[in-house]
């Protein structure tokens, strides 16, 4: 049955893509109220160490290290708009991509209604963007990005693509420019690799805020979001294990049923002429003990010349460790284990990148881009399977294709 | 020799850009201004913000990707190349925000559209813009 779905998944990709592409079937975009569009990358990338995986965000159960690999970055994505009336409209979108059970089984990521009552007015329901970049909603679209990948350090930690729920944003014009703010709420459909296993996050409440200032070539954000876990991780035997032990504290701390999860963020984009440059900062709070409190931040800045857009870019995610003790002997099973999960999601680096992207054709980037990540040997959660020899350091070399149709 | 093509070249290519005639904006008489902000047509144009002073919906015409006129229009407004302007859109378009703008096979049908509905706008060469028509904005060159 679900190799059938399966196939039924793929052949329905497949169709969309080749209508998409085929001239004839939707050659007059103005007369035709239904559009067909696609997305892709792809990649490959290596890394210099061999003592650990880099991924692209937390949702990778694998990721890469010192042999070329094309698993992180490729994808192929179809999207359907339909403009049923001069204020409705029906999406849907399709992606195949590495996933977090490793198969790249196509997923629904947008499937809503939106209605446009007035210019001024959006009110969309359905399976909608998680809103955390500032320049798009969607992350996985790499040739509206300039560097190959969103960055890991900003972004990594943010394993949500799409909510089921609504949002209503207000655009209004003040000062010489544009405020916009929009309110969404929702819950997560998603499933995350967790350690250990999958995390199934299903039926997470998400909530949040996002204001947006336009001015001339400039854009700022301030941003929240939060969303309350609706199931534990499942670190069964241990919970029960150390509560026999009187460690309720710890027993506690390993908890994420019910548990917050805040994220505030300010960012800022400066995109005049040839010259772009965009900064973000970010805070996250965990009510649960299972996840380090972190802060992050980047600044990108890229300058065109002709074709060719050279890049640079530094990115920064730290987080606070908790200090929960289970008061247990230092040598016990139980202690070290449990002090293995807090020290799993622990972060500390800096990563620096050099990049250019090439625009080859009107719809087909081609990237080239380094990235230094330095950091300490502490620094595990934003990687997958680090092994004991792992120092903090590593070098990823991505080469990457990007294309829209 | 090859000097001699360049020379050429340069010599054909000359008259063309003297005879470029000014980018313009173009409304419909009915849709209640007479003006535009390079702020007003910059929102339209990238779909920030399509509410005219008039209350009407703005609705922006674009030409194809091979019209000369498309990248100028793009370059003078925003200081933008075409591969800048497909990357913008493919950011909304694949979020499932605004939709680019309406797409006008030439410029000759960009005028016919703009006259047909109250909330058109499209850019055109000045000679372009006739009577059914009203210039709102003129891109600086």
């Amino acid at each position: 049955m679900r190799h059938f779905a399966r196939l039924w998944s793929l052949a329905i990709v497949a169709t969309f893509a080749l209508a998409g592409v085929t001239p004839s079937a939707f050659a007059d975009e103005a007369e035709s109220s239904l559009r067909l569009r696609g997305f892709g990358t792809l990649g490959t990338a290596r890394s210099s160490s061999n003592q650990t995986e880099f991924i692209r965000d937390l949702s990778q159960p694998q990721g890469i290290s010192n042999h070329w690999s094309s698993r992180i970055d490729s994808l192929l994505g179809v999207q359907a708009n339909w403009q049923a009336t001069d204020e409705l409209e029906l999406v849907g979108q399709v992606v195949s991509r590495y996933r977090y059970d490793k198969s790249r089984d196509p997923e629904l990521m947008w499937a809503f209604a939106k209605w446009e009552p007035d210019a001024r007015v959006s009110l969309r329901g359905g399976r909608i963007g998680a809103d955390f970049m500032m320049a798009a909603d969607s992350r996985l679209v790499g040739y509206s990005h300039l560097a190959a990948r969103p960055s890991p350090d900003y972004f990594g930690p943010l394993f949500f693509s799409y909510i089921d729920g609504v949002d209503a944003s207000l655009t209004l014009p003040l000062g010489s420019g544009l405020v916009r703010g929009k309110l969404f709420a929702g819950a997560t459909p998603e499933k995350t690799s967790g350690t250990p296993g999958i995390w199934d996050t299903d039926g997470s409440p998400v909530s949040g805020i996002v204001l947006d200032y336009l001015l001339g070539p400039w854009q700022f954000r301030a941003n929240m979001a939060q969303v309350r876990f609706a199931s534990d991780i499942q670190f069964a035997p241990l919970p029960g294990a150390l509560r026999l032990y009187g460690a309720n504290t710890a027993a506690d701390a390993l908890v994420s049923d019910g548990k917050t999860a805040r994220f505030y963020s300010l960012g800022v984009i400066y995109d005049q002429g040839p010259l772009q440059v965009q900064g973000m900062l970010n805070t996250i709070d965990h009510e649960s003990g299972v996840f380090q409190n972190s802060h992050a931040g980047y600044v990108l800045a890229g300058y065109r010349l002709d074709t060719i857009t050279p890049y640079v870019g530094v990115s920064w995610w730290k987080t606070r460790s908790r200090n929960i003790s289970t008061g247990l002997p230092a040598d016990s099973v139980l202690d070290m284990t449990f002090n293995a999960i807090m020290a799993a999601s622990a972060v500390d680096q800096t990563t620096y990148t050099v990049g250019a992207r090439w625009d080859v054709y009107a719809n087909l980037a081609l990237k080239a881009q380094w990235d230094a990540i330095r950091g300490t040997a502490a620094s595990v959660f934003p990687f997958q399977h680090s092994k004991a020899g792992w120092n903090g350091r590593t070098d990823v070399v991505s080469f990457i294709a990007d294309f829209v149709f | 020799m090859r000097a001699f093509i360049s020379l050429l070249i340069l010599f054909l290519a000359l008259p063309l850009s003297a005879a470029a005639a000014d980018l313009v904006l173009i409304a419909n008489p009915k849709a209640g201004i007479a003006h535009l902000t390079q702020d007003d047509v910059t929102n339209i144009y990238l779909g920030r913000y399509r509410r005219l002073t008039s209350g009407v919906t703005a609705e922006p015409i674009d030409l194809p990707n091979e019209s000369e006129f498309k990248a100028r229009f793009y370059r003078q407004l925003v200081s933008k190349s075409l591969p800048e302007i497909n990357a913008y859109w493919s950011r909304l378009i694949f979020a499932g925000k605004t939709q680019p703008p309406q797409l006008a096979g030439s410029a000759e049908e960009a005028v016919r559209m703009v006259a047909r509905r109250p909330g058109a706008l499209a850019y055109v060469e000045r000679p372009h813009a006739d009577a059914r028509v009203v210039v709102v904005f003129e891109l600086a060159n």
